[in-house]
């Protein structure tokens, strides 16, 4: 199950987030984890570079992309290397929305679409699309090209 | 914690930049009316649907009154064909996550999306119709269904198949249905499709080992088109490994080469997912192993940190149970320690520290010193707890480790660090005989400048008993008395005792420690004076050099050989008087505890917090109490000791339960009673056992149990002679007999007379399994194949009609009262068939080993096949008997 995927600005504020099976009390608990060990880490590292932290039997891999940085935690067949995957899916599909790493005034302005990628990416924790292009035209209700 | 709950909007100059800047649930839903404008704008409603989005990913609520307003708006906007705002519609529909009363205004809308002409109308569709439907349109809707997971369009597939894997957790039966239709998507070309439908197959046919079975096999031959349905083959092949494993012969291992063909895939995910499964394998030989930690060893160098971190979290849990196997990796993973990623760091010093060996250590050492200062504390106790261990395995390295450790001791850090660091060295001081003075002056280093009054006392208390026994005794006494001059009233305490203990010992030193003692007769703590004064009197302080008698020695520094609790409770109960206070009055009764208390005694504990002597188990304890009752003490070494049987209801009168001590040709049950009535005191307490059901059984002796005053429980025995060796079972009916006085609750003095009476107690059983000890074995098969097949005895069993198969197998098992083996007494739910592992010691110290086959029909009558070996023909009989009666 992909736990959760959350999105912050370079101050630690929430973006997005989106739990799924993590019950409502535990939540204020994993955004401040999640917030201060990105702060304690991810200052200075590269665009879309990728740290990995467990916790108990619980996996978190996260990045930095522009101005926001991105969290996803995973636990089970979500592992570090499979959220690996599913955050490069989510990296890529922010930055095609955008047109390049954003700032967070760039992201709030796409924010729409990035919540309708998540949506085709994640789905109740499970991953669902996997391919840039074709979330990129999913979110426009077309359909897929390779089919 | 705040500033990370929600974006503060109120900062000027980012309030200029964000289009959310001043948002409020309040305004947004008044905005959100413009979804009932007759002509929609929809840019401005895809606006209004944004900002929503951004406070519900924000973790802001609505109101069930605000929630439904809104899902009502929002359903006027399937009237709008804009394509982009129907998209947003889908997703806040899932958002808001309708209630089942309300969701009925949307279902046409959706149902006819879901048989649009457009696609993905349709995947949109089901994916919302899914996420809200109940069991009743869920029904409606299964036809769709059905066809969209085979539907040539993978969007639409994959839509249905995940819906599928959502639905399995709330309506099974239904979504078990569609197992022919997923079997079918399994075989798509397109790759996700492929993925998705592969997880819901086994989902659904988790239970069924054939089905799984089949399922891996077809797979593995076949083409799997993605890395993600790569790996959850891996999981699947190793779980049909791991539960066919029980019943193959080794050396035979099915799916094997398959494994080891994924370590050459071209997908890193894939490569890790097949090296990890091998590495898993129970009873890894290290021909299999070798493939998987040579790509491991690979991902050790690799760029990418999430590749390193999951290669050195494999290679650490490796190097758990085989630590040679790693070693290869060494050289790699000392690169690792100045891994940027702490976490990865941590794994390659803790793997190291366990795969090293002798002529690395100096180096390695070297390398940690400089990594310590920058992790966090957590990580430096997982280090400190290797480190103790690798000083334990590599005993002449003590001094590098012990210079590391003492080095570490003086750095910052927190109580449960420091607690872990002298915790090791208490630990190696006990192994290593040569490490005990250098170890020892360290501590007292340590607690010349330590904040934390707990350990400077255990510190204390263990200089006092090392201390006096190294070759220069002398040389702690600065440190020691030092603590009387600087440190707080409890440690002062502790100082004294210490400094008494060097006295009491070591006879040179004496008179100059008298000097010492005397000055801490003016200290301004009690305890302090106290102390000082106790021990001046008791070891002859008039300066004389005399040996010191050994049983004020014993007095003062020998074990109180007493329950704690009871010393406690009599001191409380105790009122001054001319009469002093003594310490034989004090029961030496063991109170009965709960089991899980019991338990946590039972585990070794480490450092300071262990008595010297070492853990005493349970069953120590029970066999020092007996052998401490003249009636029982030549019944020889007890065999086992039952878990208590509750004799009483909760909450009655009289709480009394029953230990069960088996020897080999007695037993005594020990009857734990509580009074639980202020007004009421028992004296002469005893337990009328009838044993008519019990033939083999002859009473022995009673011992009576004198007073059983309120809420201070007690023991009385009743001991029984049975055939030596054999195991006799039978029924005992038990009352409870005594005398009872009227307490006056004021004054809590009894009357001088009470009246007899007695109290009806239940009855209880010896039965097969008491003469049988729970103790398990590392590895079944060799335990198995160690017996002689000449003692083994098969034999099959129908057990009739169950409730399930789980409920046979823990049937069976608490019938022998073995220890299940390997985790083989879980059973997968709705599984047919089942086998199960049992290890035990039966009465006469015989090792017996059970496997255990069980089948189910479909009319849930269990059949069981029981093959036993042992070391005694007669026992591999004895228990073939206990099933069949």
């Amino acid at each position: 199950m992909l736990l959760a995927v959350l999105i912050a600005n370079s101050e630690g504020n929430i973006l997005v987030e989106r739990f799924n099976g993590v019950p409502g009390e535990e939540r204020l608990h994993w955004r401040s984890f999640l917030v201060k060990l990105g702060a304690d880490n991810l200052k200075g590292v590269k665009n879309e570079e990728l740290l990995v932290a467990c916790h108990k039997s619980v996996y978190i891999v996260y990045t930095v992309l522009g101005h926001v940085s991105i969290y996803l935690v995973g636990k089970d067949e979500y592992d570090e290397l499979a959220l690996s995957e599913a955050i490069f899916v989510v990296t890529s599909a922010i930055k095609d929305v955008c047109g390049k790493p954003p700032t967070e005034r760039l992201f709030l302005d796409k924010y729409g679409r990035i919540c309708l990628c998540l949506d085709e990416i994640v789905w109740k924790g499970l991953l669902e699309n996997t391919d840039k292009d074709r979330i990129k035209r999913l979110i426009r209700l077309k359909p897929p090209t390779e089919f | 914690m705040a500033q990370y709950v929600k974006k503060d909007d109120d900062r000027d100059e980012e309030a200029e930049y964000s289009p959310f800047s001043g948002i409020e649930k309040g305004a947004v839903l008044q905005e959100a009316r413009v979804f009932n404008d007759p002509q929609l704008d929809s840019r401005r409603c895809s606006q209004v649907i944004t900002k929503l989005l951004y406070l519900l990913n924000q973790g802001d609520t609505f109101t069930k009154v605000e929630a439904t307003e809104v899902f009502f708006s929002v359903t006027k906007l399937f009237q709008s064909k804009d394509i982009g705002l129907r998209r947003m519609v889908y997703l806040i529909i899932k958002e808001l996550s309708p209630s089942a009363d309300e969701v009925i205004i949307v279902t046409s809308s959706l149902m006819k999306d879901m048989n649009s002409k457009t696609d993905v109308y349709r995947a949109n569709a089901i994916r919302v119709l899914c996420r809200i439907t109940d069991g009743t349109l869920l029904t409606q809707i299964e036809r769709y269904l059905k066809q969209a997971i085979v539907d040539k369009n993978p969007v639409v597939a994959s839509a249905a198949l995940v819906s599928g894997i959502h639905l399995l957790q709330t309506n099974p039966e239904i979504v078990k249905r569609w197992s022919n239709e997923v079997q079918e998507a399994v075989q798509s070309r397109a790759a996700l499709v492929q993925f998705h439908a592969l997880g819901l197959l086994h989902q659904i046919r988790q239970n069924d080992r054939l089905a799984v079975s089949k399922l891996v096999t077809s797979l593995t031959k076949g083409t799997v088109r993605s890395p993600l349905a790569q790996c959850l083959l891996i999981r699947y092949t190793s779980q049909v490994i791991r539960e066919s494993s029980m019943n193959s012969q080794p050396g035979d291992r099915p799916f094997y080469d398959y494994l080891e063909s994924c370590l050459r895939h071209k997908s890193e995910m894939v490569i890790f997912e097949a090296a990890r499964a091998i590495t898993e394998l129970s009873g890894v030989t290290s021909r299999e192993l070798t493939p998987a930690i040579t790509v491991l060893q690979l991902f050790l160098s690799s760029s990418k940190p999430v590749l390193r971190f999951a290669a050195v979290r494999t290679l650490n849990k490796v190097a758990m149970t085989q630590p040679m196997a790693v070693t290869t990796c060494n050289i790699d993973m000392e690169s690792l320690i100045s891994d940027q990623n702490r976490s990865i760091a941590t794994l390659a010093i803790t793997t190291l520290l366990k795969t090293g060996n002798e002529s690395g250590v100096d180096r390695l050492m070297k390398q940690i010193t400089n990594f310590m200062s920058d992790i966090a504390d957590e990580f430096k106790i997982v280090v400190v707890d290797a480190i103790r261990s690798l000083c334990l395995k590599f005993p002449l390295k003590f001094r590098t480790l012990m210079n590391f450790l003492s080095n570490i001791l003086r750095e910052e850090g927190g109580f449960e660090y420091k607690k872990a660091i002298v915790d090791s060295i208490v630990t190696i001081i006990r192994d290593i005989p040569d490490a005990k003075e250098g170890g020892l002056l360290h501590l007292c280093e340590f607690i010349e400048d330590c904040e934390f009054t707990y350990l400077s006392t255990q510190i204390l208390h263990f200089l006092g008993i090392e201390g006096p026994k190294t070759a220069d005794p002398s040389k702690f006494i600065r440190y020691i008395y030092n603590r009387v001059i600087l440190e707080n009233a409890t440690v002062r305490a502790s100082a004294v005792s210490t400094l008494a203990k060097f006295g009491a010992m070591v006879d040179s030193l004496k008179p100059r420690i008298f000097v010492l003692l005397r000055r801490c007769l003016y200290d301004n703590d009690d305890e302090v004076r106290d102390r000082a004064t106790l021990y001046l009197n008791t070891l002859g302080g008039d300066g004389s050099v005399v040996e010191t008698d050994k049983d004020v020695k014993e007095f003062l520094f020998g074990s109180l050989d007493l329950p704690l609790v009871n010393l406690e409770t009599s001191l409380k109960n105790y009122e001054p008087s001319d009469e002093p206070f003594d310490i034989n009055s004090v029961s030496r009764e063991v109170k009965s505890q709960p089991f899980a208390e019991k338990k946590a005694q039972a585990k070794k504990p480490t450092g300071l917090g262990a008595p010297p002597a070492g853990p005493t188990s349970t069953v120590d304890t029970y066999e020092k109490l007996l052998l401490s009752i003249p009636e029982f003490s030549t019944f020889g070494q007890l065999f086992k000791s039952s878990a208590p049987v509750e004799l009483t209801e909760a909450e009655t009168e009289y709480a009394v339960n029953v230990v069960k001590h088996i020897f080999d040709k007695y037993v005594v049950f020990q009857y734990n009673c509580t009074n639980t009535i202020p007004e009421q005191l028992l004296e002469n307490v005893t337990i009328v056992v009838d044993a008519s059901e019990a033939e083999e059984f002859e009473e022995l002796a009673t011992k009576p149990l004198k007073s059983l005053p309120y809420d201070t429980p007690g023991q009385t025995f009743v001991a029984f002679e049975k055939p030596e060796g054999v195991p006799s079972i039978g029924k005992f009916s038990n009352v409870l007999r005594f005398i009872v006085k009227e307490v006056d609750p004021s004054t809590g003095e009894a009357e001088e007379d009470g009246v007899e009476d007695e109290y009806q107690l239940e009855e209880f059983e010896v039965v097969a399994s008491d003469y049988m000890l729970k103790v398990g074995v590392s590895n079944f098969r060799n335990a198995w194949e160690s017996l002689s097949p000449d003692f083994e005895r098969v034999d099959e069993y129908g057990l009739g009609p169950r409730e399930s198969l789980k409920e046979a197998v823990n049937t069976v098992i608490n019938l022998l009262g073995m220890q299940p083996c390997e985790g083989t007494e879980v059973v997968a739910a709705n599984s047919r068939s089942h086998t199960c592992l049992l290890s035990g010691v039966y009465i006469g110290n015989v090792k017996v080993l059970v496997r255990l086959s069980f089948g189910v029909d479909g009319a849930k009558e269990v059949a069981m096949k029981l093959a036993v070996r042992s070391e005694d023909e007669l026992v591999s009989d004895a228990i073939h008997e206990l099933v069949a009666n």
